[in-house]
């Protein structure tokens, strides 16, 4: 019976927010579970485990992915930004950041790191969305909190703030 | 500058949106070890024996622990029952004898990692022995049902019937009387974040710290003490971000008392963050209600009468305080309107199911929903438009204070305004056109429409958690710098920006400069954390007074250095300056220095030193001031009366009976509002999960209390494309028993588009000639199908 219970670890060599990381991991850990316990990148939030709300969402190879249902395993070799790594520094928020906190796109803040990065997927696919366009792009993220109307907005103000150039501003709207 | 009504983000944003927010699931300690717990797999059962031996040989597991274990050293956990002639209920952190429900804690096992505690907790043998569930509350009632609870006799936690007047003898003499039978389901918060806990225990100093994902930090404590029979002052416990609460966070869970036992044991800190499955299955349900109603008019629309027989399924019995949702949904009845012969009765049913917890909305939005459900059949009955059967019927703006018959004691009020500038915004009158010309283009649009009566500042007598005051204290540093300490909290509202907001306006300070300490017990003054709204009108209203005293001295003090009357002062912008001569001021920064630095000055030395002080706040608004029945025996239970109409407009697909929300219009008047950004913001998540329970959300359990909808994929929460766009705006009606004038607005919005969606449902399929009063919730694709068959049926026409 123990024999079966026994813990298995496998290495796992992979870039996170442009730093590498060596980590040797349980074969049955799932990504968010990594980024969080074994890397300290607690920004990455699990509210599901079966890959619904879109709180774990991060970027793997420049896609967006549930990380709650990716295997850390899996990562070996691969390249992960997660929101600890979108900011230009370390006191600087990214355009799409400074959006959702101007124009009130959180409340507990629990989605908004998946929220985020779902938004620069978006953005990045389809730089000018309708507003259509935009609930559909983030209809992977559950927000309890907002009803999501804020969030919209916040893409909005994302959008031109990176159409205007990185960091250009505009005003928020209530 | 006046902050008090200026819309600004929250001061949480930035940390959160940066992704370096800290919730418990965030915090490690040196030596962590992880819980995981074993749970009833059935919904009643005798426990016949539990065998750890398997699990305690695992490698890596550190201890297992049973109900025994539980009963020897620990005291039952305090029950909220009983406050309002509940039955008594004994319980502890664990299941003892009997499981009650599906997900029941039973056991649990503590290993140096997740794997190997779940593994361990797999291992925990428990053998059962099955006994016939309850898992209907109709049925909970009949003679020779199984019983929940032995001792009791029956399933009933409470009942009570009210009568005013005689609704009989009135119903006798109607014109008219409407039938109906409301139904809300079974469903719950579903924050993002689940529960999480994490308990350290220090033997040297005897100290207990314990991080929770909670509401309420010091009534936490409080009831930890008991249970763990610790002083006071050895539990500090810490409300780190929260993600997400809307009552169903409120204590005490069993897990709570069971992570601390352990910790105190192993004198290793001990961590357990929920599943997702677990939280559905154990994190709190709300809402199971029938609420079936009798009601007589005449025919100018007046309600003469009204009877309603309200049926609560509050699952097993626990230490939540969610069965009050059954009494605040009696109590609430009739709400805005004027009918003086009524007669509620009101029967709380125990059942096998997981225990109620509150929930945003307290019960409220089952009375709503069946009063607004009367209102639109008596004016189909009338022919009266729907707004005006309501208005015939509102109390009227000069009769306020009101005390309705329940003994629910309103504030004030303008329902008349509120719901004009509703149908204005949503162009009411103009909707007829629209939807003649969207039946001819073969779409079935509806209206409807909604008033909601959302109190706010619950109190209930002895409670030590939903009571109507709360404290907060104030510091200036001798550097100016301003810090707030409350004992209110905030699991992601944010009041805290808005009480920074009432400090700043005392002390002329900006709210970017003032710093807000909330939910550690160490630091802030005791108060009962956050629920029906009360952290901005208790802990703001206590902020107010507390800003002002020190705003007093700080005048005082400024008036001596300045040569002037602390009358002509005014603090503004971080001055404090003689009015009407600009050049004249000192510096707040200066002045706290004088009183900190130079206290023996002529301009300081008659004052106490120091700039730090705590004030407590009282709401007013309940009978002698004392919170004591009135001669009839009637307690009043809220401090405020926030009210609010909602305009909501659906297409209905005849052919699959989905319905899609096209507009969702809302007049709030929620009195003075301390910050319109943070309301709106929190009226659209009201709206969102009002929207889900009308539409998607439900809790499903089978005939043998099993949990049908336990995961994210079989629960149906909306999503952005499922949501319209919200139209808000706000009367203002203050509160004339707090200094804010405010009535809090966290809970408002969550009735009235549910209710305005039946109504706009119903309106819709009278465009294909279909009657059909949709009464059961959610109105699925599925069920609103059926109540479109069944009416095809009963007219025995067919839709073109």
């Amino acid at each position: 019976m123990q024999e079966s219970y026994k813990t298995m670890k496998t290495p796992v060599e992979v870039t996170v927010n442009k730093k590498q990381y060596k980590v040797d991991v349980d074969t049955r850990m799932i990504l968010a579970d990594m980024l969080r316990e074994e890397l300290r990148l607690t920004g990455t939030h699990i509210g599901c485990g079966t890959g619904n709300c879109g709180a774990c969402t991060v970027i793997l190879n420049g896609e967006t992915v549930k990380s709650c249902c990716i295997i850390a395993a899996d990562v070996n070799g691969q390249e992960i930004t997660t929101i600890e790594g979108i900011s230009t520094s370390a006191t600087e928020l990214h355009p799409i950041q400074q959006a959702f906190v101007e124009n009130q796109g959180l409340q507990c803040g629990y989605c908004t790191p998946g929220m985020v990065l779902s938004t620069m997927q978006l953005l990045k696919d389809n730089p000018n969305p309708t507003e259509d366009e935009i609930r559909h792009g983030i209809s992977g993220n559950l927000c309890r909190c907002t009803g999501y109307q804020f969030i919209v907005q916040s893409i909005q103000d994302a959008a031109k703030r990176l159409s205007n150039g990185n960091g250009g501003k505009s005003t928020p709207s209530r | 500058m006046k902050y008090i009504g200026k819309g600004i983000p929250g001061k949480t944003n930035q940390v959160l949106t940066a992704g370096k927010g800290t919730f418990v699931g965030d915090i490690t300690l040196p030596g962590i070890c992880h819980l995981a717990v074993v749970r009833s797999p059935h919904a009643h059962a005798r426990i016949k024996s539990i065998d750890t031996s398997a699990a305690e040989q695992l490698p890596g597991v550190i201890t297992t622990i049973t109900g025994e274990e539980i009963v020897r050293n620990t005291k039952p956990i305090p029950t909220h029952s009983s406050a309002l002639g509940e039955k008594k209920f004994q319980l502890y952190a664990l299941a003892i004898d009997k499981v009650r429900y599906v997900g029941e804690p039973v056991a649990a096992a503590v290993a140096e990692d997740r794997f190997i505690a779940k593994q361990a907790a797999e291992l925990i043998n428990v053998t059962y022995e099955d006994l016939p569930p309850v898992v209907d509350a109709e049925k909970a009632l009949e003679a020779g049902s199984a019983l929940v609870v032995d001792e009791w006799g029956d399933n009933i936690l409470s009942s009570r019937i009210e009568v005013h007047g005689d609704p009989d003898a009135r119903i006798k003499e109607a014109a008219g009387t409407v039938r109906g039978d409301v139904r809300t389901q079974r469903y719950t918060g579903v924050s993002i974040e689940p529960r999480g806990y994490l308990a350290s225990y220090d033997r040297y100093r005897a100290k207990l710290t314990f991080w929770a994902s909670t509401q309420s930090p010091h009534s936490l404590r409080l009831f930890l003490s008991e249970i763990l029979g610790l002083r006071e002052s050895q539990i500090q416990v810490i409300e780190p971000h929260v993600g997400g609460a809307f009552g169903l966070k409120l204590p005490t869970y069993p897990e709570e008392p069971l992570i601390c036992y352990l910790a105190i044991k192993l004198e290793r800190p001990v961590r357990w963050i929920e599943e997702r499955t677990e939280n559905l299955l154990a994190g709190g349900h709300a809402r199971e209600m029938r609420l079936a109603f009798e009601a007589a008019y005449e025919n100018d629309g007046r309600v003469t009468a009204l009877k309603v027989r309200l049926l609560a399924d509050v699952g097993a019995p626990s230490a939540l305080c969610g069965w009050g949702m059954a009494n605040v949904a009696a109590f609430l009845i009739p709400a805005v309107y004027k009918i003086a012969d009524v007669r509620v009765e009101r029967i709380t049913v125990i059942t096998n199911k997981c225990p109620w917890n509150a929930y945003r909305a307290y019960g409220k939005e089952a009375s709503m929903l069946m009063l607004e459900r009367m209102m639109d059949m008596i004016a189909e009955r009338t022919g009266m438009d729907r707004a005006e059967v309501r208005l015939r019927n509102f109390i009227q703006p000069n009769e306020f204070p009101y005390k309705q018959v329940s003994g629910a004691s309103l504030d004030s009020g303008n329902y008349q305004r509120v719901l004009a500038s509703a149908l204005k915004a949503a162009d009411w009158r103009g909707f007829p056109a629209l939807q003649a010309s969207a039946k001819q283009r073969g779409e079935l649009i509806g209206i409807g429409l909604a008033y909601e009566l959302t109190p706010e500042g619950g109190c209930i007598p002895k409670s030590s958690l939903l009571s109507a005051y709360d404290g907060t204290r104030v510091q200036v540093s001798p550097k100016g710098e301003i810090t707030i300490m409350t004992g209110v909290t905030s699991p992601g509202c944010g009041n805290e920006t808005g009480i920074a907001q009432i400090v700043a306006d005392e002390l002329g300070v900006s709210p970017d400069n003032i710093t807000v300490i909330q939910g550690d017990t160490d630091v802030c003054p005791f108060g009962l954390g956050n629920s029906s709204s009360r952290s901005v009108i208790f802990g703001g209203s206590a902020a107010k007074l507390a800003a002002g005293e020190l705003r007093d001295k700080m005048a005082r003090v400024a008036a001596r250095m300045l040569e002037v009357s602390p009358e002509d002062l005014e603090l503004d912008a971080g001055k404090i300056v003689v009015r009407g001569a600009p050049s004249r001021f000192v510096s707040f920064g200066d002045v706290a220095g004088t009183i900190y630095r130079d206290a023996f000055t002529l301009a300081a030395c008659d004052e106490e030193p120091g700039l730090d002080t705590t004030r407590y706040f009282r709401h007013g608004n309940f009978d002698a001031m004392n919170k004591q029945p009135d001669p009839e025996g009637r307690l009043n239970f809220y401090s405020t009366w926030p009210n609010g109409a909602t305009i909501a407009v659906v297409r209905v697909d005849i052919e699959t009976g989905i319905v899609k929300v096209l507009r969702l219009v809302s007049v709030h008047d929620a009195g003075v509002l301390i910050n319109p950004m943070l309301v709106n913001a929190n009226l659209h998540g009201a709206f969102a999960q009002s929207l889900g329970g009308a539409l998607f959300e439900n809790l499903v359990y089978d005939d043998a209390g099993q949990l049908l909808t336990a995961t994210l994929m079989d629960y149906t929460m909306p999503t952005a494309v499922d949501l319209p766009n919200f139209e808000t705006s706000h009367e203002e009606t203050p509160s004339p028993f707090n200094p804010l004038g405010a009535k809090g607005a966290g809970e408002s919005g969550i009735s009235g588009p549910m209710a305005a969606v039946a109504g706009a449902i119903d309106n819709a399929l009278l465009q294909a000639g279909l009657t059909v009063h949709v009464m059961e919730m959610p109105l699925t694709p599925n069920r609103v199908w059926k109540y479109i068959e069944d009416a095809k049926i009963a007219q025995g026409n067919t839709p073109k």
